[in-house]
């Protein structure tokens, strides 16, 4: 990112050279009118055990059934589903609202789906009305893009115009333009000069910039325009996908390889190993009873090749690693992939068949104890992963959440501390924790009780005090 | 323009108070026992060797220390004079400074021990008294104590305080220069003031006995400054002379204050030791201990470990057995109650060696036991990178402080000397290295380039 945002900064006072328009006048204001109705705002709560948090997002029409494409960072990945709540879809610089649904979130592209109350989808236009003739078109350098951008929501989400020039396309790994200045709002459509579809802008990069204050000189600072971005994923990446609407809120079948940890290895490093035009990745670790264990992969071999193809070179090193998990992404549970892998100097070939993602943190069952003052959740695949313990032979419940002040809180219980005992009865699985806790929860006589917890390979020994 | 005056105040006090001695000598008042303890007392100018920013470089300080036998044993802070030291100069009493050398030291109880060299002593004529213990489990919290050392390099510096608890409990787990203390000690807290220097000097009673070794104070508080007691500092003094290094018993266990639990584990009152965590792969871990069992009793001893200020004596007890040695350990866990044995293991350090690599510019420190335990690693092969230099090869390939650095041209570091011998290769024909490194269970392969 930021190698990406230092290119980016250099191409960046390029653009004080920009070209005065070449558009006729007239043309925009029409292009604009009908473009505006594939874009809407999109407000969300998210429910946590305390409170309610609002959040808006902006995003793009792809069908006549009113569906709704969110950019990646539109839902914090940590939310669970059921967190989110009272969906609501607002026209471009209107007041009012109307609901909408959640449709999950399509872990390949990363979008969110969202669809729009029938009432409104005669109001909107997808984005596919505007789709360019030659599907694969990318825009030329120097080339005029436009988008757009939608005020915040005490301005009714009024829309306005941005445009740019195109500045370069990268492969990241997806194929993504970056214009000269911001362009649309991230999640919001880009056009070309004669109105065709181009691309939609992602979240904005991080931009380096030297801040000089009174006491420091020149400290290095990275901004982040969270409003408006400059780069967007080319319509050729799009247009093709707009059909993976999830078939559940989950998200699910999620295909799962359970190659952890993959890390880029770089032009110096393959050139040692003799693989001189040749990208490829170390994977630091094969995950218990995963498909890359069952197909025979092993901790610091390095990934070659997917399916006879040997993985491209592309910059910076590190998005061959998203290279590698969007191919892995676009497939389902069940589909075989091919690695080819560096061993020691052997190279080796194997054969995965992918399986279905373990349930994750968001999809664990979680429960409240208003009382006590702790929200615990399900112990989850993931959580074995990140304490390094064995995956089949672990269970119960990990603490979620500790409300500031609450008995729980007083006797020192941390967030993702693992539960192991409670008043010495072992936790082995989560619904034993919600049974005692419940039961302790209930029990208003009870004056204390005592709770052992695993925290970063320790354990401590906790009082709970309730009166 | 306020704080000058304030400042020409200040000056003008001293100014004031030091006309005054003159006229009304001090010094008759104070003990003879106490006058001897001064001409014992010695400033201490270290200079050592630090490892941090991937090159060797060499930093300096000064500390205090307190000459304990005629044969010219000082004794002084582990923060002061480390293995890290390169060159000792002691100055004695008539302001003369002669060297010294590192007999041994101990950063568990913050000790250490140096030795004067006595030849040159001799031959420059010089002369010192040496100074005595006093009992430290004697002290009460009032009593009036001194502090004698070389605050911010003001040599010979004498502060007055009281006792303000003979028994705190405190336990840094990186407290001297990233290494461990406190665990097998209590401390003596003191008003009387301790600044920066005056560590490793003495803490003395009226009649100039050493009852503490000042050792640290808290920062931008008033007057809460710690010694070690005399007691831990005797013994540690004779096991430092004696075999340049205390030799500690580890279990792996973590013990936690039971405070307000006996109740709930039913258990007669003022009994009883609670195991918060045992450390995995430990011997304790081994025995098949683990957090919230309580230990009854060590080899039959009853052990009381109700309050904090309890559990270092405690730790202490096991510490002080052979290594090697099995212990009995009377563990109640719910309504059972068994012995079990443990047979306990060398204690160390969580900091391992430490070395720079000055051509690739990194500094390293060697995986130790504690570690690998505590950071879940396989085993202890590897070294922890602590400072990169910018520029130098390490920094160029990408190699950050933190990453542990597994195996070197496709070969495990089981050593320092496995990365000393690639090194050396290195520095006589550069040639494209390759490292493996582990941050966070993930793998990176990089290249140090010439």
């Amino acid at each position: 990112m930021i190698r990406i945002s230092v290119l980016l900064r250099a191409v960046r006072h390029l653009g004080w050279f920009a070209l005065p328009l070449a558009l006729p006048a007239a043309d925009l204001p029409t292009l604009w009118a009908e473009r505006v109705k594939s874009v809407v705002a999109v407000e969300y709560v998210t429910e946590t055990e305390v409170d309610r948090r609002p959040s808006t997002a902006t995003g793009t029409v792809i069908d006549a059934n009113g569906t709704i494409i969110l950019p990646t960072g539109a839902i914090d990945p940590r939310t669970a589903m059921w967190q989110l709540k009272d969906f609501k879809v607002y026209l471009p610089g209107e007041a009012v609202g109307s609901k909408g649904e959640y449709l999950g979130q399509d872990a390949f592209t990363g979008w969110h789906f969202v669809r729009a109350d029938a009432a409104l989808r005669g109001k909107l236009t997808p984005i596919t009305a505007f789709a360019p003739k030659d599907a694969g078109r990318e825009p030329a350098l120097a080339e005029l893009v436009w988008g757009i951008g939608l005020r915040a929501k005490d301005e009714d989400f009024v829309p306005y115009i941005m445009q740019s020039h195109m500045a370069l396309i990268q492969s990241l790994p997806q194929r993504t333009g970056i214009a000269q200045q911001d362009v649309a709002a991230p999640g919001l459509p880009v056009f070309d000069r004669d109105g065709a579809f181009v691309g939609i802008a992602l979240a904005s990069f991080g931009q380096s910039f030297l801040q000089f204050s009174r006491n420091n000189r020149g400290n290095p600072v990275l901004l982040v325009n969270v409003e408006e971005s400059s780069a967007f994923t080319l319509a050729p990446e799009i247009l093709p996908n707009l059909g993976r609407i999830p078939k559940n809120v989950s998200g699910r079948p999620l295909a799962w390889l359970g190659a952890y940890g993959l890390e880029p290895m770089d032009r110096d490093v393959a050139k040692f190993l003799n693989l001189s035009a040749q990208s490829g990745a170390v994977v630091s670790e094969v995950l218990e009873g995963s498909p890359a264990e069952k197909a025979g992969l092993q901790n610091r071999d390095i990934v070659l090749a997917l399916d006879g193809k040997p993985l491209p070179q592309l910059k910076p090193d590190r998005v061959i690693v998203g290279f590698i998990e969007r191919e892995i992404e676009r497939r389902a549970p069940g589909d075989a992939v091919k690695l080819t892998v560096l061993r020691g100097s052997e190279r080796v070939e194997l054969k995965a068949v992918l399986g279905e993602e373990p349930k994750l943190i968001r999809e664990a069952e979680r429960k409240y104890f208003e009382r006590i003052g702790v929200a615990s959740r399900e112990f989850v695949y993931g959580d074995a992963i990140e304490r390094r313990v064995k995956a089949l032979e672990s269970a119960g419940a990990i603490v979620h959440y500790v409300k500031p002040s609450s008995p729980a809180a007083i006797a020192g219980l941390r967030l993702e501390d693992w539960i192991k005992e409670i008043d010495g009865t072992e936790v082995k699985t989560f619904a034993a924790a919600v049974a005692r806790l419940g039961e302790i929860e209930k029990d208003t006589v009870r004056p204390e009780f005592v709770m052992l917890v695993s925290r970063g390979g320790e354990t401590a020994v906790l009082r709970v005090k309730l009166k | 323009m306020k704080l000058i005056s304030v400042r020409s105040i200040f000056a003008l006090g001293l100014l004031f108070s030091l006309s005054n001695a003159l006229i009304l000598p001090v010094q008759a008042a104070m003990s003879k026992g106490f006058n001897r303890l001064m001409d014992a007392v010695v400033r201490i100018d270290v200079r050592e060797i630090a490892f941090e920013a991937g090159a060797r470089r060499y930093t300096a300080s000064i500390g205090s220390g307190v000459i304990m036998s005629a044969d010219g044993i000082v004794l002084t802070n582990a923060h002061v004079a480390s293995r890290r030291a390169i060159e000792l100069n002691v100055t004695l009493a008539n302001l003369e400074r002669v060297s010294a050398k590192l007999v041994g030291w101990d950063h568990w109880t913050d000790l250490a021990v140096l030795r004067i060299d006595m030849e040159e002593v001799a031959r420059r004529g010089f002369k010192f008294s040496h100074a005595e213990f006093g009992d430290s489990t004697k002290l009460f919290a009032g009593q009036q104590v001194y502090a004698v050392g070389t605050p911010h390099g003001l040599t010979r510096t004498v502060t007055r305080g009281i006792v303000s608890n003979p028994n705190r409990y405190f336990e840094d787990t990186r407290g001297i220069g990233g290494y461990e203390t406190g665990t097998f000690n209590t401390w003596l807290q003191t008003d009387a003031a301790i600044n920066p220097g005056n560590s490793g000097g003495p803490l003395v009673t009226d009649d100039g006995k050493v009852i503490g070794i000042s050792s640290r104070g808290y920062l931008g508080a008033n007057n809460l400054g710690f010694a070690i007691p005399s007691a831990t500092a005797r013994a540690v003094l004779e096991r430092l002379v004696r075999d340049g290094v205390v030799e500690r018993s580890y279990v792996g266990i973590v013990p936690g204050a039971l405070q307000d639990l006996e109740n709930f584990y039913a258990l007669e009152s003022n009994r009883g030791l609670l195991i918060n965590s045992v450390d995995p792969g430990s011997p304790a871990a081994k025995a098949g201990l683990r957090g919230g069992d309580i230990v009854l009793a060590i080899d039959g001893a009853k052990v009381d470990g109700r309050f904090p200020e309890q559990l270092p004596p405690i730790q202490n007890l096991i510490a002080g057995k052979p290594v090697g040695a099995r212990l009995s350990l009377t563990v109640k866990r719910a309504a059972e109650t068994r012995d079990y044995a443990v047979m306990t293991e060398k204690l160390e350090s969580r900091v391992g060696e430490e070395w720079a690599f000055e051509k690739w510019g990194l500094s390293v420190r060697k995986v130790s036991r504690a570690f690998a335990r505590e950071n879940q690693l396989d085993d202890t092969s590897g070294v922890v990178v602590i400072g990169v230099q910018p520029g130098f090869p390490g920094d160029v390939a990408g190699v950050t402080r933190g990453d542990v650095i597994l195996k070197i041209n496709q070969q495990p570091i089981a050593s320092l000397e496995v990365l000393k011998t690639a090194h050396a290769a290195y520095e006589a024909k550069p040639s494209p290295t390759l490292l493996e490194t582990m941050r966070n269970r993930r793998v990176s392969l990089y290249i140090l380039k010439p």
